[in-house]
This record gives structure tokens, C-alpha cells and sequence, in this order.
């Protein structure tokens, strides 16, 4: 009943002649607002006719450059919006959630055992590091990294805690145990030593850890791999849009 | 032979058939709860009633990121992956070559304190960082704007000028050329020696090299991505670093061969970044 009313007024709404002339008037306006208000371009923009404006399969999440593919551990929970391109690697237990771009175009990124990239991260690898020192972006076992961190070539040593929008330039080495408080910056080729925490623009020291806060951090990463487990029970193994697709085909007419 | 083809295929129908009852009994199961998978409906290049973004041909956009509304992009520019680049109340004009990268977000606002509405304008051979958030901006050519950097309504980043990361640089601000600001609020920091002016050019323009081969990526048909997948089992080799141990080079395949100038060995060029 529902579908046949929307298929009727589907109908109605394709072109008819008081419809035409309606879009003819908005082309003119529109043609109008744009010769008096919008800038010029500095240089023609020649857009191409067969640009697609949407794509129904979406963002590819993992994307792979040449010879690089980007690898997930089997039990390694990556969100859908993430994506992945180039030389990434996923370890075992790590989470990779929402929103987050982990781009191993130029150098490698490698994710540890049990870590976890929260919401909307960069994690990038530079050409090369001012360090001298090969430029992989490196995050060892038990490394939680904040949401809206930003990272870029830099090593963060075993059981670490990345503040939330915290920035990490090339080069930077956050040494095994130590927290960087949210919203630190830390300066291209910086290391932020063990068991102490920093924090600030520039990520300047704060005060050492005590034993208590420094067992506390293996935990965390612990915890939120219990919470990455959740999620990935949530997603079957292989997609079932393909449902939906042939649900679609038959309403066109398209034999399925 | 063809009737034993033809029965493995009907075979391979039977059991898919099945798979695909299995599946509809586990819905039942599930009931309420149950995950229904929807097609995408993001909308790459959306337009806002009669204001529809103007992308030249040459540009990398990413599937994920979203340009709506009266932007202009022009020739060799790339959109990284999770951008947005909203035009709705004004607009956004983005020049040549320049680069907006990985989650920023280059808006203008309807209300702001000073009452003005302003365009974004974003020059040629620009860098614009990581999760950047440029807020009704002039930033001109061979400007340089570092990740996770806040600017806000009306600020103008003059030629070869360079916006620290995680800066925050307030409304109105003039950012000189030749300088480097930072922090929060944006101070004058440093002067730009004439070989960080010289990388910014260069970095922008191998971003537009990295950008082809990533518009070539995203592309790809089906058809074309399960061939270079197939084609990856087919040369599949322990890793680099295991090989290079013992001495041994293997060759891959030209179709999986990127080109010369993003590989990192290729650069023979130090890379100077600021100092603090």
C-alpha cells in the first residue's frame, strides 16, 4: 500500500511540462546569482562531466597503494569510517575507531598488540624525520591514543597514554609509561621521558608518575579492547547490503 | 567435462542459496536487534539548493570527504580523506595545487561577532594540515597552515607565512609573510629561513603527485580492484625487511609499481622542519 502510494507520487514528481518551466526559472536565477555575486576564479576551473558526486559503495576502508596493503589482525576492530591506505599494519587486540585516518602512504604505521586510535585521529609518516631516524610512525603494545589526536612519524614506546587532541610532530619519542596530558603539542623531534607526565603547548613536565598510575595505564588499553570486542560482534564478516541492492533491482525492473 | 562444470556450478547455487535462508533465519532470530546494512548515502560533491561545487577535473577528491555548497576547486588540488569543505552561506574558492588535508574542515559562519560574513579563499600551492579548521579565511599562495591548527573568522595568512600545528590564531589576525605564529593565542614566533620557503613549494607540489596516485586508487572499479587483489596473492613475498636481511631483492609485478617520486628513498633532499 505504502509502496505503491510513494510509486504514484514518484510519478507525479518526474517531468512534466509546469515542472519544466519551474526548473527553467531556477536555472535563470541561478544563472543571474552567479555572474553578479561569485568571484572569479583565478585560473578556468574545467570541471570533468563524468565526475561522480556520489558513490554508492562509499569510502573504501582499506586502501591499498601498489604493492602495499594495508594488514588487520583477525581479531582487530577497525571501524567502517576509518580508512586505511598504504602500509598500515593493525597487530592483534588493537582498536581503530570511528572517523580515524591512518594514511601509510609515505612511510610505514604500524598499530601494536592491545593499542587503540580513538575517534578521528591522523596518524601519518613523513618522508623522512628530522631525526635522522627512519620516519615510520611506530605505536608499540598497550598505547592508548586519545580521539582528535593528530600523529606524524613519531615512535610512542610500550604502555602509553596520547591525551585526547593531543599533537605529536615527525620525529617525537614518547618513551615507555608516560602520559601526555589532552591538548598537548609536542615539538618536531622531542622525547617525552619514562614515566613522567607532560603536557601543554609545547608539551612541557608536569610531574613523574607515581607506581599506582603507571599500573593503571596497561589497564586502560586493556579495557578498551573488552570495548572494541563489543563492537566487533556487532559487524558480521562479509556485508549484507548486497540485500538491499537486489531490493532495489526489482523495484527498477533489473533482473537480479 | 561441460556437464560436470555445469552440476559443480548448480552445486555452488545450492549451497549459496542456503547460506543466504541461514542467513534470513538468524534475522528471525535476532529480531528487533537485528543490523541492517544500508547503502552509502554520503554525497562526495553535494550541492545546497542552487549552489553546487565547481571541481576541476585534475583535483583528488576522497569518496569520504563531503564539498558542498559554492566551493571552487581548482586544477591539482586534493581533498584528503574526511574533509569538509562546506560553502553553504558563502563561498569557498580553493586555488591550484594546494592541498587540504586528512579530517579538516574550511567553513564560514552565517553570524560572526564583527557582523561580516567572509569568503574562505585559499590560494595556489597551499598546505593546509591535518585536521585543520579554517573558519572564513584568506590564505594566500605558498602559504603553509600546520595540523590541527584553529583559524578563526577573518584572519589572513599572507604569502610563504606558516601557521604552527595546534595553533590557535584568533579573529582578524594578520599572519605576515615569511613568519611562523603559534600557539594559543597565535604569536609571532620566528622567521622563516629562505629553505623552509623553499620546502613549502615542494611539499605541496609532491602532495600533488601522492594525490594522483590516490584519485587513481579510489577509482578503481570492482572488477579492477579484485584483479590487483588476485594479483597480490599471486605475488605475495615475505616482507621487505626479512628479504633485505639476507641480501635479496625480489621484483614485483609493474601494475603494483608506484611511481618514482613517492617512494621515500627517491628524495635526495633534507627535509628542514621549524624548530622550536
Amino acid at each position: 500500500m505504502a509502496t505503491s502510494l510513494a510509486r504514484i507520487s514518484r510519478r507525479c514528481v518526474t517531468p512534466s511540462l509546469s515542472s519544466n518551466l519551474i526548473r527553467r526559472y531556477f536555472a535563470a536565477e541561478a544563472v543571474a546569482v552567479a555572474t553578479t555575486e561569485a568571484p572569479k576564479p583565478k585560473s578556468e576551473v574545467t570541471p570533468s562531466p563524468d565526475r561522480a558526486k556520489w558513490d554508492y559503495r562509499g569510502q573504501r576502508q582499506i586502501i591499498p597503494l601498489g604493492q602495499w596493503l594495508p594488514k588487520v589482525a583477525v581479531d582487530a576492530y577497525v571501524a567502517p569510517n576509518v580508512v586505511l591506505a598504504g602500509q598500515v599494519t593493525v597487530w592483534d587486540g588493537s582498536s581503530v575507531w570511528n572517523g580515524a585516518v591512518l594514511r601509510g602512504d609515505l612511510n610505514k604505521i604500524t598499530l601494536g598488540f592491545c593499542s587503540n586510535v580513538q575517534e578521528r585521529c591522523v596518524v601519518h609518516a613523513a618522508w623522512s624525520s628530522p631525526t635522522g631516524l627512519p620516519a615510520e610512525t611506530l605505536i608499540d603494545r598497550y598505547v592508548t591514543v586519545g580521539a582528535y589526536s593528530l600523529l606524524r612519524s613519531c615512535t610512542i614506546e610500550p604502555e602509553c597514554i596520547i591525551g585526547q587532541h593531543s599533537i605529536l610532530m615527525e620525529g617525537s619519542l614518547v618513551e615507555t609509561r608516560s602520559i601526555l596530558e589532552a591538548g598537548s603539542v609536542v615539538p618536531p623531534g622531542r622525547r617525552i621521558p619514562s614515566g613522567e607526565l607532560w603536557g601543554g603547548n609545547p608539551a612541557r613536565f608536569i610531574r613523574a608518575l607515581t607506581n599506582e598510575e603507571t599500573l593503571e595505564i596497561p589497564k586502560l588499553a586493556v579495557a578498551i579492547n573488552h570495548l572494541s570486542g563489543d563492537y566487533f560482534s556487532e559487524f558480521l564478516p562479509y556485508s549484507t547490503v548486497y540485500l538491499e541492492v537486489e531490493k532495489f533491482k526489482k523495484s527498477l525492473g533489473i533482473a537480479v | 567435462m561441460g556437464t560436470l562444470g555445469r552440476a559443480i556450478y548448480t552445486v555452488g547455487n545450492w549451497i549459496r542459496g542456503s547460506g543466504q535462508a541461514l542467513d534470513r533465519v538468524g534475522s528471525l532470530l535476532q529480531g528487533s536487534y537485528r543490523l541492517e546494512e544500508h547503502l552509502s548515502r554520503h554525497r562526495t560533491l553535494m550541492s545546497v539548493f542552487d549552489k553546487s561545487p565547481l571541481v576541476d577535473k585534475d583535483v583528488f577528491v576522497a569518496p569520504g570527504a563531503s564539498v558542498i555548497g559554492d566551493v571552487q576547486i581548482g586544477k591539482g588540488s586534493s581533498i584528503w580523506y574526511g574533509c569538509v569543505l562546506r560553502g553553504d552561506v558563502n563561498n569557498i574558492s580553493v586555488g591550484s595545487g594546494t592541498n587540504i588535508q586528512d579530517n579538516s574542515l574550511v567553513h564560514v559562519a552565517k553570524t560572526n561577532l564583527g557582523g561580516k560574513e567572509l569568503p574562505t579563499t585559499i590560494g595556489d600551492n597551499v598546505t593546509i594540515g591535518h585536521s585543520a579548521v579554517i573558519h572564513g579565511c584568506t590564505v594566500e599562495d605558498e602559504a603553509f597552515v600546520g595540523m590541527g591548527a584553529t583559524l578563526l573568522d577573518g584572519v589572513v595568512v599572507e604569502k610563504h607565512a606558516m601557521v604552527a600545528a595546534g595553533s590557535l590564531v584568533r579573529e582578524n589576525t594578520r599572519i605576515p609573510s615569511g613568519e611562523v605564529w603559534g600557539g594559543n593565542p597565535a604569536k609571532f614566533m620566528r622567521k622563516l629561513t629562505d629553505e623552509e620557503i623553499a620546502y613549502i613549494s615542494k611539499s605541496a607540489e609532491n602532495y600533488i603527485n601522492l594525490a594522483h596516485i590516490h584519485a587513481a586508487e579510489n577509482s578503481k572499479s570492482f572488477e579492477e580492484i579484485e584483479v590487483e587483489r588476485a594479483l597480490r596473492k599471486k605475488y605475495a613475498r615475505k616482507d621487505e625487511d626479512y628479504d633485505s636481511m639476507l641480501g635479496i631483492v625480489r621484483e614485483t609485478p609493474a601494475e603494483l609499481i608506484l611511481p618514482d617520486n613517492v617512494l621515500p628513498e627517491k628524495t635526495t633532499t633534507r627535509v628542514p622542519t621549524t624548530h622550536y
